[in-house]
């Protein structure tokens, strides 16, 4: 009997030790922080929903409470029903998916160009391309809207495809340049010695592989077109506002600011965003770290 | 022959940063700041009569155009004149807070054309870019009263054309007095302070004066150094840190420590608290008030709500207000004088100012508009123009291109002293420093 309760108490006894070995390892202090910045970065977001379905009369409510005690759809129906929307809706996609597209095309002949091949001149070069970078986008915008004033480019889809590319480029081309510095020199060679030329070496056999990073750059250079603020408000007149200045413009005044249809307004300019960068999330992460790690 | 080569091989990485590449880095920025520097030149000048044609087309640049409810009301309005007129008008909007920096911009590209409305506050930094014409020859014969001209005005030139003329002041909320007892007006800042205290009385949710307490409005905190005697400006020198503004910064900071003011107040909470009727005063323009009533539960609101004189440091002084308005500027070229005569009649004729006035609340600037039926029987309105325009100045800061720096640095310095890190003199002194530094 006593042989018997010791066999059967065995793996209780275990079983105990190892509910308590997982008591003492669970990590509840890395998942409270996990949890609490995960709720400090979701509270805008949730704020920005909650607010756009909140009816004009409980919006300035005071005290305010967290979960609305009315809901309306009627500022996204005011939002969806007015057409001038729908043409800066228009000018945010032309501007956006041009931005994507010359920055990707650019900075991958670019990256690829620095990354391998050898000639004088090209560290300076990369640090040149970052230097734009280091100095404040509203300071550049002073010099750039003289520029463009100069030659008449204001208020036009290319003057802020070539504001935006400016700015993306930098980023894009080093980030693309880590990625074919990862890419083996082998592949390349042999390339080369089955008779490719470079061009259709970059095109066919370097360029499938840097999907990646291609796909990677150009959302972050779509999403840099997306969501600007300042370059479009400044270099553009009505007519070719992308959809953050024009909703501004639209809806905050002096006295007052129309913030349930704000919020509804932003909530369906970041969708495409955020639907974009669900569809390609993969490829961006793979993108941003393909060139952390050499080996 | 073959120019590729790994990036793996054991030498200097590309991206090890060599002291030829910081030579090519600060030149590069060096040419960006030889760039800003060139486009930061001032382009003051002389101001000219309006130059140009009768009958050619202009570029309305408004804040209004894109702000409801006068949006509908002015596009209509443009519309007709360019019809009436047989010509065209481009319009052209920027959000309020956006705005100054936008004219200044485009102005100093010399982009920006035709008429612009303006801020009365944003004057001087307009003024600096050198392109706005004289308009005096044609604002002398309008109709316009002298105080609104006056908004218009700067170094004895008429830049602007008046389009509504009121002031920031102080309102109350009669019912809510009425509760706590007080059935008259205090006219000095003591017996204001006795009133505080009573309305205090009434319980803890309700803040007795939603005086700003945030740094975005402590701007307000300006009129009530006035209030004690001090110039803020003088002989082209701030004043601030002299003893009727640390004794003003003293009350104040005794308000916010005994509960009478509350923390983290700028204008839209302050209308918020009003227009649910949990404050007994609180400061803001006409157009400001009308969204009290749009965004109160209390329909009856608008009949509570009173306009009061500021109360003064001693009996017999002046009561002090900042003045508030808006005006139209146009620039100096080829379509100028079709604009400055489409900007007197938009701010003069007497249907168009009425209607203007309908769409927005807005006070006219004439004469005739303020004696109007339709304005005379608003009597909040009439009330707030008796008791508070009336003694309305303009900021002391308004006359410095830098004024939004200089209001920023008194901001500063008043959250630091409401928050105990400065005692009103280090904070006082520190704004007059911070202000004549920028002056200097």
């Amino acid at each position: 009997m006593v042989v018997t309760t010791e066999t059967r108490s065995a793996p209780r006894q275990r079983a105990v030790a190892r509910t308590h070995r997982s008591r003492r390892t669970f990590p509840l202090g890395p998942w409270a922080a996990v949890v609490g910045f995960g709720l400090f970065a979701f509270a805008p977001v949730y704020w920005l929903l909650i607010t756009s379905i909140t009816p004009d009369s409980l919006v300035y409510r005071y005290p305010v409470t967290f979960f609305p005690e009315s809901v309306t759809f009627d500022n996204y129906r005011s939002v969806f029903t007015d057409p001038e929307i729908f043409g800066w809706l228009a000018n945010s996609v032309i501007v956006s998916v041009i931005t994507a597209v010359l920055s990707v095309v650019t900075s991958m002949y670019m990256g690829y160009s620095i990354s391998k091949f050898r000639y004088r001149g090209r560290r300076t070069l990369l640090y040149f391309v970052l230097s734009s970078q280091m100095l404040p986008s509203a300071l550049l915008l002073v010099t750039l809207y003289g520029i463009f004033a100069t030659f008449g480019l204001l208020n036009t889809y290319f003057v802020l495809i070539i504001s935006f590319t400016t700015f993306t480029l930098p980023l894009c081309v080093w980030m693309l340049k880590g990625f074919f510095d990862n890419l083996p020199d082998d592949i390349i060679e042999a390339s080369k010695i089955d008779g490719a030329s470079n061009w259709r070496t970059l095109h066919a056999i370097v360029l499938p592989l840097a999907a990646p990073g291609l796909v990677a750059s150009g959302l972050f250079a779509f999403m840099r077109g997306w969501n600007d603020f300042i370059f479009a408000l400044t270099l553009t007149g009505p007519e070719r506002q992308t959809l953050p200045p024009a909703l501004v413009n639209r809806y905050i005044g002096e006295a007052a600011t129309d913030w349930p249809e704000l919020m509804a307004a932003s909530v369906l300019v970041a969708l495409p965003v955020a639907v974009a960068f669900v569809a390609l999330q993969r490829h961006l992460v793979g993108g941003i770290t393909a060139g952390a790690v050499k080996g | 022959m073959n120019r590729t080569t790994s990036t793996n091989h054991n030498r200097r990485g590309v991206t090890d940063l060599s002291r030829r590449n910081l030579l090519s880095l600060g030149g590069a920025l060096g040419l960006g700041g030889l760039g800003l520097a060139a486009c930061s030149d001032s382009g003051s000048g002389t101001a000219n009569a309006p130059s140009g044609e009768a009958g050619q087309g202009f570029t309305f640049t408004s804040f209004a155009l894109s702000e409801d409810p006068p949006k509908e009301w002015l596009e209509q309005t443009v519309s007709d004149y360019a019809s009436g007129e047989g010509i065209s008008i481009s319009e052209s909007s920027y959000a309020y807070n956006e705005a100054l920096n936008q004219m200044v911009l485009q102005s100093r590209g010399g982009e920006l054309s035709g008429v612009a409305h303006l801020d009365i506050a944003w004057l001087a930094p307009m003024v600096a870019t050198g392109t706005l014409a004289d308009l005096s020859e044609y604002t002398s014969d309008a109709g316009y009263t002298e105080a609104a001209l006056g908004t218009g005005q700067f170094d004895g030139v008429q830049y602007g054309i008046p389009w509504t003329t009121a002031a920031i002041g102080l309102i109350g909320n009669a019912e809510l007095l009425e509760q706590a007892g007080i059935d008259f007006v205090p006219s000095t800042v003591t017996e204001f302070e006795d009133v505080l205290r009573e309305v205090k009385s009434l319980g803890s949710d309700v803040v007795p004066y939603a005086a700003s307490t945030e740094v975005a409005q402590l701007k307000d905190f300006i009129v009530w150094m006035q209030t004690f005697g001090s110039a803020v400006v003088e002989d082209g020198r701030c004043t601030v840190g002299d003893e009727a503004s640390i004794e003003a910064m003293t009350w104040y900071k005794k308000l916010y420590t005994d509960g009478l003011i509350a923390p983290d107040i700028e204008r839209s909470a302050a209308r918020n608290l009003f227009s649910q009727g949990r404050t007994a005063y609180y400061d803001d323009a006409p157009i400001g008030s009308a969204i009290v009533v749009t965004n109160s539960p209390d329909a009856e609101i608008r009949s509570k709500m009173i306009p009061l004189a500021r109360p003064v440091r001693n009996a017999g002084d002046v009561p002090q207000a900042l003045a508030w308005g808006h005006i139209l500027v146009v620039t100096d070229g080829e379509e100028s004088i079709s604009g400055t005569e489409f900007a007197r009649w938009l701010t003069s004729d007497l249907d168009t100012v009425l209607g203007y006035f309908d769409a927005s609340s807005n006070p006219p600037t004439t004469s005739e508009g303020l004696e109007s039926p339709e304005v005379q029987e608003d009597e909040f309105l009439t009330a707030f123009t008796d008791n508070i325009t009336a003694t309305a100045t303009p900021s002391p800061f308004w006359e410095f291109t830098e004024y939004a720096q200089m209001e920023t640095a008194v901001a500063d310095s008043v959250q630091a002293v409401l928050l105990g890190n400065q005692t009103p003199e280090e904070g006082m002194r520190a704004a007059g420093e911070a202000v004549n530094g920028l002056i200097s």
